[in-house]
């Protein structure tokens, strides 16, 4: 390697690393705030300095916070935390299933009506969800749904993207000859789905899965006005009421921010290279 | 598709049963009555009294919804300029072969993304504050003519929310550019270098024309995202902040449809946000394929 | 559920497998999780402290054997606002007892009188005699086309609160100070520059354009406001213009004596300990709030009358506002009104508002409680109640308009204008400053107008009762 790649190459680290620790810099200052004690919050911006090992002021660091979480009755975190997983997760599940289901039909079967309906999913694309938003709710309150988690789950369950990409996906990954096989075998319809399709297209099943269940996690709007009883508010909801009500409570507000982002960052990180296939399959060939 | 004769007939419509009764149900019904009911004033789901297009003359006449639509023209402008450069930046530079550490970096960089809106204006509404903010702290110690106590949430709310939507977005924005520069062909770029070009002419006549139907798509996405600003300046500033600098269209729907009742209203803007965005697609495309004949 | 055989797949993906298995688990504990029992009577707050105060009282309430139990939510305004309305208008589960402030009730009020969710109350406090008993001004802000729909809970005069210590050690006398003229003149030498920075040292008054509630509580002290008796539209006045000029002035230019100093914050908390701004306009709901917040001012301020915009004139005014109401689909009305009643007509309870949180009841019955007439540590001994009280009769009436929030905006709008123009034109004089003051509310009262005009359901109000 010549002098001058090297270096480029050494720039080019810098200014990653730089780039790096400004964009985890808020994560550490929120991890930080989460375990400093309401005396130690200002005292500095990350861990609070002090004769301690390290020159960090270990005294000024607490579990309190995350206690009282969970504790205290009226902030109701557990369930919120409950109900976001739930949420979440049979959201996710369910949203995955309908629309590999959808583009399945679309990708691998000739029939009257596909035409339209894959017309339908492409002009379903541009459709913006705020435009949705006032007939929506004036729907689920016809239907008797508001306030139930029917009412917030059911209108998530039919995503035409979702539809579309797994179309596309289907398209590549299933070979028609494949299906006639298996059909000539006997195989039943749904077990051909379920036992020969779905393994096929495995990464985007999973990314999917992984885009939904991360959409209704961090979905504020949808849960905001369905919703009504606090003992079913997810955690974005219910944070906004804990920011609302104890707003200077910053330990708390941390503690609670870094309980509701947890998860969903623990669940990218151990799927990190499925995610970003998936995410970007759909986007980089269509 | 030879296999339609092997299949019953009314296989497909099994598969697409689900996702077409909620799809019907959910999406096409709400999208049609949204059409009627942009044409009533509302008190609630119950009330309703039509009014004809005086929605949509009252919305073009409303200065609330002229600052709403500035304030999120402005985030919009700002975050295009100031995140997809960086994202650009960004990937450029994670794609310089021998790179250590490759993994990690987009890993750090994605990460913000992840975390939803309102979580994120937990977090920056503590960052962001004038007088204890990191920010201010970290500005003031690189910039020493930095105004103390730099109101970002009292009076530069844009800026605040652009620097904030740089922080999630870059890095998600930088994936679809990294798997575009993936797909440049590398014997094309040697051979430019071969021939002597700089790595900004590599870049201009060789990496550009290949990723740019990308960049038109990731900007599309942008603007489309961008203009639906709404759970960050509204639990940021707990609404539409002083002087409603914080105002965005969605949260002036949000507030109409919702605070006050008029899901009229609310469908009137919310046709306004959505035919301007598929205005927005529709240009796109033409300038794609103008780019390519 | 189909995926269930999905699961049992080896060659699945752990996406897959951790969220499908979350699924499951959450289902079943949704599922099984018991529905935490509805009480009985259900109150909701937005307040904390109000929640604290009604906890007792609550309790006995329970505790006699044939009573129904009751129970208290507390909710962020935002959330209460929008639980509420979306019972009121589509049927979503209600408390039977309800206290909001101003801006929620306003809100409610916006639709047809017909459509107003909550119990119209003015026959029952006529008959009962209990109309009588409340301080006229308090009920204005619930009273819509004549109708009263909620019992007071507050009068909020306003004072001025004043760093004694400093005022006093200047040898400043505030006793004769009767007029806003008076004031700025007699503690004006305290806004000189001891250490040299440039800046005064010290502001007189904490009020600031970003703040348009305080611009208010003076327009309304000056005979003006946003609405007229009437509850029609009136900003663009000879008083508001004057009032709006004279702040301007404070704020900007050579005759600046304002800061901002916001309340509940912590940069504001500091220049009011520091005493870099020495007068407030408090109410009594913020003297309560100061004594709990503020520790480090006890027995440093004081109150007094606010200084009249003209001889003689008003020396008080109004700020904020609470009251309680019963949603008129309360499974039980009767035994919701008993609650109610308990909670707003109850001596105990008008002692604890003043000792706990500051603020005097809106019950004249009350006014003779010796609570009152303690020496309050805080400001400095003075009797602080009987202070607040002997304002309480001449405080100025409150909207109840459902655009009450927007003439708000739209009046912070014309004093941030007025105030660049000012500043742009050099322009410091309150007689330069009027008729821009004018113009600029003749253009914030049109884009409020504009917006009524737009309500087919809101038939501008009659008289109050």
């Amino acid at each position: 390697m010549n002098l001058r790649a090297r270096m480029s190459s050494a720039l080019a680290h810098g200014l990653l690393g730089a780039a790096a620790l400004l964009t985890l810099a808020p994560f550490a200052y929120l991890v930080c705030g989460a375990f400093k004690t309401r005396d130690a919050f200002f005292s500095a911006h990350f861990l609070p300095r002090g004769a301690g090992a390290l020159g960090v002021d270990w005294g000024g660091l607490t579990l309190d916070h995350l206690a009282r979480l969970f504790s205290d009755p009226s902030l109701r975190f557990g369930a919120s935390l409950l109900n976001s997983v739930f949420y979440a997760s049979v959201s996710g599940v369910l949203a995955t299933l309908c629309a590999a289901m959808g583009g399945y039909a679309l990708a691998r079967f000739a029939f009257r009506g596909r035409a339209a309906v894959t017309a339908l999913v492409l002009g379903a694309l541009i459709v913006p969800a705020p435009l949705l938003l006032a007939p929506g709710y004036a729907l689920v309150h016809r239907l008797g749904l508001l306030d139930t988690f029917a009412g917030l789950i059911l209108p998530g369950l039919a995503p035409a993207f979702g539809v579309y990409l797994f179309r596309q996906a289907m398209l590549n990954a299933v070979p028609p000859d494949l299906l006639e096989a298996a059909r000539m075998d006997g195989c039943g319809e749904v077990r051909l789905f379920f036992e020969i399709v779905l393994p096929l297209c495995r990464p985007m099943l999973g990314a999917f899965l992984l885009i939904t269940f991360i959409g209704a996690w961090n979905n504020f709007i949808g849960p905001q006005i369905i919703l009504q009883s606090p003992e079913r508010f997810p955690l974005a909801v219910a944070l906004a009421q804990v920011k609302g009500i104890y707003g200077t409570d910053y330990g708390l507000l941390m503690a609670g921010t870094l309980v509701s982002i947890l998860p969903v960052m623990a669940l990218f990180i151990g799927l990190q290279r499925e995610f970003i296939a998936g995410l970007t399959s759909g986007a980089v060939k269509g | 598709m030879s296999s339609a004769r092997l299949h019953p007939v009314w296989a497909p419509w099994i598969f697409l049963a689900p996702f077409v009764v909620l799809f019907g149900v959910f999406m096409v019904f709400p999208l049609v009555s949204s059409v009627g009911l942009a044409l009533q004033q509302t008190y609630g789901p119950d009330t309703a009294v039509r009014v004809g297009l005086k929605n949509f003359a009252d919305l073009f006449r409303d200065p609330l919804f002229w600052t709403a639509a500035r304030n999120t023209f402005a985030y919009t402008a700002g975050s295009l300029f100031v995140q997809l450069p960086v994202a650009l930046g960004l990937a450029l530079l994670l794609n310089q072969p021998g790179l250590r550490g490759r993994a990690w970096f987009r890993l750090a960089f994605f990460s913000p993304s992840l975390v939803g809106l309102v979580f994120v204006a937990a977090l920056f509404a503590l960052i962001l504050h004038e007088r204890e903010g990191l920010l201010n702290a970290a500005l003031a110690r690189v910039w020493p003519g930095f105004p103390a106590e730099f109101p970002w949430l009292q009076r530069h709310i844009m800026p605040a929310l652009i620097l904030a939507s740089l922080w999630m977005y870059a890095g998600f924005n930088m994936i679809y550019f990294l798997a575009a520069l993936q797909g440049v062909d590398k014997s094309l770029v040697e051979a430019a270098r071969v021939d002597g070009a700089g790595p900004c002419s590599v870049f201009r006549h060789v990496t550009w024309p290949a990723i740019a139907p990308v960049a038109g798509f990731v900007t599309l996405l942008s603007v489309i995202g961008s203009m639906q600003l709404f759970e960050l300046p509204y639990i940021l500033l707990g609404g539409a902040g002083p002087e409603s600098r914080g105002l965005t269209i969605v949260m002036y729907l949000y507030q109409n449809g919702f605070e006050t009742g008029d899901l009229g209203y609310a469908a009137a803007i919310g046709w306004v946000l959505a035919l301007f965005l598929m205005g927005i697609a529709v240009l796109q495309r033409a300038l794609q394929r103008e780019a390519r004949s | 559920m189909n995926t269930r055989r999905t699961d049992r797949e080896p060659a699945l993906t752990p996406a897959v497998w951790i969220v499908c298995t979350l699924a499951v688990l959450s289902s079943v504990a949704v599922a099984l999780r018991p529905d935490a029992p509805r009480p009985d009577l259900l109150l909701w707050t937005f307040a904390r402290p109000h929640q604290e105060m009604y906890a007792p009282v609550l309790e006995e309430w329970n505790a006699a054997p044939d009573r129904p139990r009751a129970e208290s939510l507390l909710l962020t305004t935002d959330a209460l606002q929008r639980r509420l309305l979306s019972g009121f208008l589509s049927g979503t589960p209600l408390p039977d007892v309800v206290e909001v402030h101003g801006g929620i009730a306003a809100q409610v009020f916006r639709g047809p009188v017909e459509q107003i969710g909550f119990l119209d109350l003015t026959d029952r406090l006529r008959e009962t005699g209990l109309l009588e008993q409340f301080n006229p001004p308090s009920l204005t802000p619930w009273t819509t086309r004549g109708r009263i729909y909620g019992l007071p809970h507050d009068v909020h005069p306003v004072l001025l609160g004043y760093r004694a210590d400093v005022v006093e050690a200047a040898g400043i006398d505030l006793s004769s100070v009767q007029t806003w003229d008076q004031f700025v003149h007699v503690l004006k030498p305290l806004m000189a520059d001891a250490d040299g920075d440039g800046r005064p040292d010290r502001y007189l008054l904490n009020l600031w354009e970003t703040n348009p509630e305080l611009l208010e509580v003076l327009l309304l002290q000056a005979g003006g406001g946003l609405f007229d008796a009437r509850e029609q539209l009136a900003m663009s006045t000879d008083v508001n213009a004057h009032v709006l000029a004279t702040i301007a002035s404070w704020t900007t230019g050579p005759d600046r004596i304002a800061i901002n100093a916001p309340e509940f914050d912590a940069a504001g908390n500091r220049l009011r300990l520091d005493g870099v701004v020495l007068c407030s306009l408090l109410p009594d709901w913020l003297a309560g709030a100061w004594q709990l917040d503020l520790p480090g001012l006890a027995g440093r301020v004081k109150v007094m009358s606010l200084p009249a915009w003209t001889p003689g004139g008003r020396r008080t005014s109004v700020m904020g506002g609470t009251m309680l109401g019963l949603p008129r689909a309360a499974r039980d009305v009767e035994r919701a009104w008993s609650l109610a009643q308990q909670l707003y007509l109850n001596r105990d309870i008008a002692r604890r508002l003043y000792r706990e949180a500051g603020i005097v009841t809106a019950v004249r019955t009350f006014w003779d409680d010796p609570v009152f007439d303690e020496p309050n540590p805080f400001f400095s001994g003075q009797p602080a109640g009987r202070l607040y009280l002997e304002q309480a009769p001449h405080v100025p009436a409150r909207t109840s308009s459902p655009y009450q929030r927007l003439a708000l905006a739209a009046l912070g709008d014309a004093a941030l204008g007025l105030k660049a123009e000012a500043e742009r034109h050099a322009l410091h004089r309150v007689e330069q400053l009027e008729p821009l003051a004018r113009a600029h509310l003749a253009q914030a009262e049109q884009r409020v107008r504009q917006h009524m005009a737009r309500n087919v359901f809101f038939e501008s109000a009659g008289e109050t009762p």
